[in-house]
Parts: structure tokens; sequence; C-alpha cells
């Protein structure tokens, strides 16, 4: 008796968590399927080949992986961010110092044995995002500069820092004599291990799962998840208990952006050995929407970066198959987080969950 | 007709027939309103009616579903059943815009109001242009200016609002419901927020109003407003409807009685002042405001270990800036403060030091968006046994909230409830079990009482009491000076950032209270407390 009714109560709050993220990709899949329609395609068409790209074998389930590890890692960087009342929306520039801070480590013949040399690129590639975040944390808490601005700002310096580093001429890490800008191979006992050989598909996945698993457990059962949430819940109150509010702002962006270093750290020493010019086509700012996605859920966020990275895995499948631009994903993806962020959905779920006001649940999801 | 608690038995014949019914036209008549949440009737059959012109006040206890009620008339809320009449008509109220549209004005506790546009911006705010893709603000700046007129709603359509203040916000927004056309107005308690002198002003629009035959909706939890200005009152209780009378008709005690099922006084007890140990000392302090201008200005104060100091004052006289000061959260520019000893700072991360009820519960006294059992260990959360190794036990602080919530009557469908679901005073408690259970030296209450209704009053006081003769020493900052003099061991009276004088809670003093806070010095043969 007990323990249905604990049943039908849980089923009912993933019900309604899942209600609008749902209900969102459906509503801009139809509406990109309008497009395609418009643009004389076959929607139909167009999502079974891009549904067979992304999950139709092992190879392009892999490929779905490999996409979507970056945006989990991004993802869940900016959902903890989120939680506590903070918008870190330089995820992206955060991911290229950790990448670079992961390159040092990851491309010096340390002679280590391989575990320990991915645990220390892996923990350099924390420190680099952690660092970056750093300036904006310290200005937000101490002296109340809104981070919005100053982590945006802080994504272009970021990555026209990486290009500096790895000129092939002038770069402290650029290998010299390359023709293209790129620093050199990563060693091979740095390297992140291949899940399933033959495809590329590497650990930095099962880094993002197990480490969504902790925030959930973080934010949920910790002392430190309670006074983010706390923050994030209602910054006043928390000054009112006497919290240390800056204290914890700042704790709550260098995790956030470490999360994000750990994003770039996995691209270089998982995915392409190397770190490259330009090598990420916006996986911070994809966090951004994976997160808003999810509604700031680090388990959410495996789902919803999944959906992505096999949107991402698809569309090339998609483009072969019927002709259709690859851009048409940017285009589902944008129109996903406008129905997200759309009023009346929202209002909808709040209206039944109070109407069951007694069955609410406790650990509460807050949107950001 | 259908006057005096008369509920039911016109179902048949109120459906859309105008005709029928006689003489008393009627406004509004909620019929058979049931709403529950959960396990929990916050609103059981409940009929209500309001006449144009009718000033009819709700009363109720805390929690009793009077804002519930609101809420659904103002399409915030979907009743389980019962109809909605209005002109005798039926209407489904599906939004707070289609109850605008049919004429309905509500003004919530917590104001609606955008801080950084202008009082005008605000008001034309979701009102379409009569020039579409363009603002024009020239024909509604005139038509609020006359509004404002008629009603004596004085109000600088310029000013944005963040700079208004708290009295002028509320004009603003009895201004926007009635640009908006209101022809019933709710008023969820309007006077909790107000000063004396405004809540009289706010009495005289609300009969202007309904002199040009508006019906409004009055909630107070204070007998002697609703008696002054209302002309019936409905009582609720536990989500029923215990009566309806004209005002005329009630007295104080019959309508406590309705409301709680007994008779309650704000009676003296036993004042023990005992001259012992003190626990908070203030000294030359001085401190600014949050617009940087002074705050508090040299005040010295003391308070002991086993007495209750009470702080009068005007509000916005430096008894938020006191309290803040004394928390350790707002900078001193001068003076000592001490609590057993120690300086401010971090004394609220300290075990049993300081409880802190502040004035302002939805801002700085809890998580909305948390659950009760959360909100009871916002503070304690980090301790045993709510915590072990970093890790928070769930199962003791469910077990805690479950006691707490019987302890001090907290009504709510369970310890998961989310807070900003329960009503004003439950949520109150909340706070005030929060900051007593690990039994402070010093206890800070800020307004505790404002928004209670009579008796949560009297349990909050009673719980105050109980820390002082527990052996804490109580400061008490309130605007209500019967309640003041009714627990206090001493009162002291705050003008523009100074303490005035210090007077003993005797009744016959109140007059020098009410001088001493206009801003006259007054020389009081007192027992300490008093300023340079
Ligand atoms: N959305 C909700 N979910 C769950 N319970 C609710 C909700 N809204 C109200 N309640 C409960 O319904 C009851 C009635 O609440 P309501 O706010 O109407 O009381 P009230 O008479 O306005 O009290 P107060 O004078 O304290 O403002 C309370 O017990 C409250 O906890
Ligand atoms: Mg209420």
């Amino acid at each position: 008796m007990e323990s249905a009714a604990t049943l039908t109560r849980l089923v009912r709050r993933v019900f309604y968590r899942l209600v609008v993220p749902v209900v969102s990709i459906a509503a801009a899949l139809s509406v990109s399927g309008v497009l395609i329609v418009v643009a004389s395609g076959n929607p139909l068409e167009a999502y079974g080949a891009m549904l067979q790209g992304a999950a139709g074998s092992i190879g392009s389930l892999a490929t779905t992986g490999v996409r979507t590890t970056p945006i989990l890692l991004t993802g869940l960087a900016v959902a903890i961010s989120f939680r506590a009342g903070v918008f870190n929306v330089g995820a992206e520039g955060q991911l290229y110092v950790g990448a670079a801070f992961a390159t040092v480590v990851a491309v010096a013949p340390l002679g280590l044995p391989g575990f320990i040399h991915v645990l220390l690129a892996l923990l350099a590639g924390f420190v680099g995002g952690a660092l970056w975040v750093a300036i904006p944390a310290y200005l937000r808490a101490y002296r109340g500069v809104s981070e919005v601005v100053t982590t945006l700002m802080l994504n272009f310096v970021g990555i026209y820092l990486i290009s500096y580093l790895i000129d092939p001429i002038t770069g402290p890490i650029g290998e010299r004599n390359a023709s293209y800008a790129q620093s050199a191979l990563v060693q091979e006992t740095a390297r992140l291990p291949v899940l399933i050989s033959g495809t590329s598909l590497h650990a930095g996945l099962l880094l993002g799962i197990g480490l969504a698993v902790a925030l959930q457990i973080l934010l949920r059962y910790t002392g430190l998840g309670f006074r983010l949430r706390m923050l994030g819940g209602n910054p006043t109150a928390a000054r009112f208990t006497g919290m240390n509010s800056s204290r914890q702002i700042v704790i709550a962006m260098l995790i956030s952006g470490g999360i994000a270093g750990l994003a770039g750290a996995g691209e270089v020493i998982g995915l392409r050995m190397r770190l490259y010019d330009r090598f990420s086509p916006g996986y911070g700012y994809d966090g951004i929407a994976v997160a808003l996605l999810a509604n700031s859920s680090p388990l959410g966020v495996i789902l919803s970066a999944s959906f992505f990275g096999a949107l991402r895995a698809g569309a090339n499948a998609m483009q072969q198959a019927t002709g259709i631009e690859t851009s048409l994903v940017l285009i589902i993806q944008a129109l996903t987080i406008l129905f997200v962020i759309f009023g009346p959905l929202r209002g909808w779920v709040a209206t039944r969950t109070t109407r069951r006001a007694g069955l609410t649940p406790g650990g509460s999801e807050s949107a950001p | 007709m259908g006057r005096i608690g008369c509920r039911g038995n016109q179902e048949k014949a109120g459906v859309g027939s105008t005709d029928q019914q006689s003489s008393a036209p009627e406004l509004l008549r909620m019929e058979r309103i049931t709403k529950r949440f959960g396990d929990l009737v916050a609103n059981d059959e409940v009929t209500f009616e309001v006449l144009p012109g009718e000033i009819h006040a709700l009363l109720g206890e805390n929690g009793a579903g009077k804002s519930t009620l609101m809420k659904i008339l103002y399409g915030l809320q979907q009743p389980d059943s019962g109809q909605i009449n209005l002109d005798r008509r039926p209407v489904t109220i599906r939004s707070p815009h289609e109850a605008v549209s049919l004429g309905i004005g509500m003004v919530h506790q917590k104001f609606m109001l955008v801080p950084n546009l202008t009082a005008l911006e605000n008001v034309v705010l979701g009102v379409s242009s009569p020039r579409p893709p363009l603002l024009e603000l020239r024909d509604p700046r005139r038509r609020l200016m006359k509004l404002a007129e008629e009603h004596e709603l004085a109000i600088d359509p310029d000013v944005p609002v963040w700079q208004l203040s708290v009295g002028a916000q509320q004009r603003l927004e009895i201004l926007k419901a009635l640009y908006r056309g209101a022809r019933l107005l709710i008023l969820d308690e309007p006077t909790a927020v107000l000063a004396p002198v405004e809540v009289g002003q706010l009495f005289r629009v609300m009969r202007l109003l309904a002199a040009e035959g508006r019906g409004i909706v009055f909630i107070s939890h204070k007998l002697s407003e609703v008696k002054a200005v209302s002309d019936r009152i409905t009582v609720l209780r536990l989500g029923r409807v215990t009566g309806s009378l004209p005002t005329a008709a009630a007295s104080p005690s019959i309508l406590s009685s309705m409301m709680v099922g007994r008779d309650v006084s704000l009676e003296r007890v036993s004042p023990p002042v005992q001259g012992d140990a003190p626990i908070l000392e203030l000294q030359d302090v001085s401190c600014l405001t949050d617009r940087r201008t002074p705050g508090l200005d040299s005040v010295s104060l003391t308070v002991r270990r086993g007495e209750i100091v009470g702080v009068a004052g005007v509000d916005g006289n430096g008894q938020r800036e006191l309290v803040e000061c004394i928390a350790g959260l707002r900078p001193i520019t001068g003076g000592r403060i001490a609590i057993q000893g120690r300086p401010p700072k971090g004394a609220l991360r300290t075990i049993g030091l300081l409880g802190l009820i502040p004035e302002d519960r939805h801002e700085q006294g809890l998580v909305g968006d948390f659950d009760v059992a959360e909100n009871l260990v916002l503070r304690a959360y980090g301790r045993r046994p709510f915590s072990a190794f970093g890790f928070l036990r769930w199962n003791h602080i469910r077990s805690h909230a479950v006691e707490q919530i019987d302890a001090y009557d907290i009504r709510c469908p369970g310890p998961e409830t989310k807070v900003h679901h329960l009503s004003g005073g439950n949520q109150q408690k909340v706070i005030v079990a929060r900051e007593t259970q690990e039994d402070p030296a010093l206890l800070v209450a800020a307004q505790p009482t404002r928004g209670l209704d009579v008796g949560a009053v009297e349990s909050v006081l009673n719980l105050i009491r109980g820390q002082r003769d527990r052996g804490a020493a109580v400061l008490l900052v309130s605007t209500e000076l019967p309640e003041l003099f009714a627990v206090s061991d001493r009162v002291v009276v705050m003008h523009a950032g100074q303490i005035m004088g210090a007077v003993p809670p005797d009744p016959t003093r109140l007059g020098e209270v009410g001088e001493m806070m206009m801003g006259h010095t007054i020389q009081v043969a007192g027992d300490g407390g008093t300023a340079a």
C-alpha cells in the first residue's frame, strides 16, 4: 500500500518533469517538418534518415555517443550553475582553456602509467576551466558584477588565447612547422580508452554519465548541494541564515567552470588527440540549451544531451540521403528551446502539479 | 433577500434568470465553491456574495481559505466544484486575464509591479495601446491622472516604481485595477504593509469606490479595521463559512469565536522583570540604509536575559537597519555591538546564539520553492542529526518536520508541501519554529505577527513570552503598540534612526509613545535604554 503510493508518486513526478521537454521536442519536430515540406522535401524521409544515422547501427550509435559527450559535460556545467542561481554562459571559453591545460599535461612524456596520466590530464582540464571562470566568479561574488557579461566576454578571449598558444611559429604549445595550428600529439598513456573498438566512442561518455549521477546526489543529498539550491532558490533568505553567499557563488562557479574544462579535456584526450584551433563548434553554447531543456536537472541533462547528440549524428546521414542541409538540426534545436521557454506549456504543468500540491516532490527542481 | 448567512437553495433559480430574482442587485455570488489540495480542503462548499457598493470583509484564521477563495475568483486557481455568478450570470474564470475582462481587479499582498518601469508604464502594461504599433501614453496619462484625482489616490506617474513607498505602490495597484475597469475589487490584506496614517487613507479610498457602486472584498486580520470600514463580514473557518453578518451586528468576541471557536484576548501576563546579565549591547551604533542615507544614528540599547524589549516606531525609522546590524547582516559605521560579548558577525552561524525572525518572510525568511521540511532546517541542515559527514539525512529532516508541524500547529498537507503554497500565517509559523527550536540566547523578532490572525498572533506572542521565560533576551520590533505593550517588559521608541526614549509598558504611557513616534522628545523617567 505504502510503497504503491510512493511508486505512483514517483511516476507522476517523473511524468510531470518530462511533459515540457517531450512536448517541446515534438512541437519542434512538427514545425521543422512543415519547413521541410515548404522546401519540397519529405519530413518523414528526412527524420527517418536522421534516425538511421543516429541509431541505425552500432557505428551510428557510437557517433551519437561521441557527439553527446562534450554537450553532456557542458550541459552539466551550465545546469549546476543555474541551480545555484548563477548564469555561467562562458562554458565555451572554459572548455577551450580546459582543453589547453589538459593538452599541456597530455603531450608531455611523463612516463606515467596510463591510468594516472589520464587522470592528471583530466584534472588539468578541470583546473583550467575553473581558473578561467575564477575572475568572473570573484567579480560576481565580491564586486556584484554580472557574471553573464564577464563569462560571455571571456569566451572570445579564451578562443583567441588558444589560437595563440598553438600557433605553429610563436605559440608555446604549438607544433613547430606544422601546416595547421595544432599542438603536439597526445601521448599514448594519456588517451581515454575507446569503448567500442572500431569506433571513436571513448570513455568521456562514461565520465559524463558518472558526473551527472554524482551531481544529482550532490544537489539532493549533501550540505553543499543544499546550500547551492538555497542560493538558487532565494539568495536573500540564504543571506539571512548567515550563509556566506559570496563563497557559495564562487564554489558553484568553480565547479561549473571545471566541468566545462573537463569537456574540453575529454575532446582532446578522447577524440582528437591534439588541440586544434577552434575545435569546438559551440559546445559551450549547446550546453546552455541542453541545460534549459533538462530544466537544470543533472540526470535530465543525460537525456537532453543525448537528443542533441543524436540530432548532430543524424544530420550528415540526412543530408546524404535527402539533400536537406544539416543546418536543419540547428533549427530544430532552437525551436525546441523556444517551446521549452514558452509560457503556457509550463503554466499547464504548474497548475496540474499545484492541483495535486499534496503530492509535489521535496527535492525541488527550480527553473533557472 | 439572500442577505445573512444565506447559501445554497438558489442554484435552480440563479442560473441565467435575470428577471426572476428580486430587489437587491447582486454583483457577485460564489456558490458552493470547493477546492482541495491533496487531502486538505481549502474551501468547503463556500458561498459568498458581494453587492454593488458593498465593502465585504472576509475574516478567518491563517489557512482558513480566504486567499484561495479570492484566487479562484481571480482565475488564478480553478475550483473543484461550485459556480461563480457575476450579475446573476454564471461565468467561468480560467485566468486573471478573463477575470479582468469581467471587471474583477485584485491587489495581491505581494505587489505585481515592474520595479524599473514608471508608474504610468506599469498601468498601461498589458493593456493594448490605442495606436497599436506605437506606445501611446498621452491619453492613458490623462485617464490615469483623472482616476487618481477622483479617488484621492495621489501618484506621480513618471517615477520608477522602485522609488515609490509601499503605500504608493499599493495606490498604484488599485489604480491599475481601476484603469482596467474593475467593478469588483479584491484587496488581500492590504493594510498589513501600511502605516496607521496610510490605513486611514486607504479606507477613505475604499469608501469612495464603494460609493460609486463598486463591490470591494477586504481581507484583514485586524478586527478593528474590519469594524471600521466594512458593511458586512463573512467568516471562514477551516475552509467553511461559519457565518455572514452585517458589521453593525458584529462584536469582537462574536467574531473571534466564529473564527477560532473561542474568545481570544491579548492580556498581559506576569512581567517577571529581573535585572540580569546583559545579552545584547549596543553602544552608539550608527549605520547607513541601502540608499546610503543615515540609517541608525548613535543607538544605544541593552537587552538582558529574561526580558523582552519592544521597539516601537512608524515603519521605516531605522528598525530594519537595527535588526540587520544586530544580525551582522549590515555593516556598522560607528559604535559597538555585542551579543554575549561577541561581535554579531557570524552570530547566525553559531548554534543557539541568535534567533532571527525577519520582517519580510517571503524575501528574507523562506525559500519558496523548498518544502516545509527543508525550510525548517534552513539554518540547521549542516548539523547533527540532519547531516553526517556532509551528507543530509532526509529521514531525520522529515521526522523533525513532522514533529514541528505538530508542535507549532502548522497547517499544511505535509512536510513535502512547497512552502509557497502555505498560507501567510503558516509560513510565519515555519519561521518561528525554525528560529526558536535551538533555544537561542537572543531572539530578534521583526514584525513577527504581521499578517497573522488573532489566534496566531496570540500563539506567536506566547511563544515569544515562552522564550523570555526560558531565559532568552528578546528584542521585539513591531508597529503594533497594543501588542508591544502586551508582551514587552520595556518599550523603546524609534524615530529617524534614533531611540527617542524608553517607557514601561503601562497603558497610561501610550500617549507618550505616540508623541515620541512622531519625533517629539520627552523627558521620561525611563529605566535605561535612552540614547544621546
Ligand atoms: N497551491 C496550494 N497547494 C497546497 N496547499 C495550498 C495551496 N494553496 C493553499 N493551500 C493550503 O490551503 C489552505 C488555505 O490557504 P489560504 O492561503 O487560502 O489561507 P488564508 O485564509 O488566505 O490564510 P492567511 O490569512 O494566512 O493568508 C492552507 O492550509 C494552505 O496551506
Ligand atoms: Mg491569505
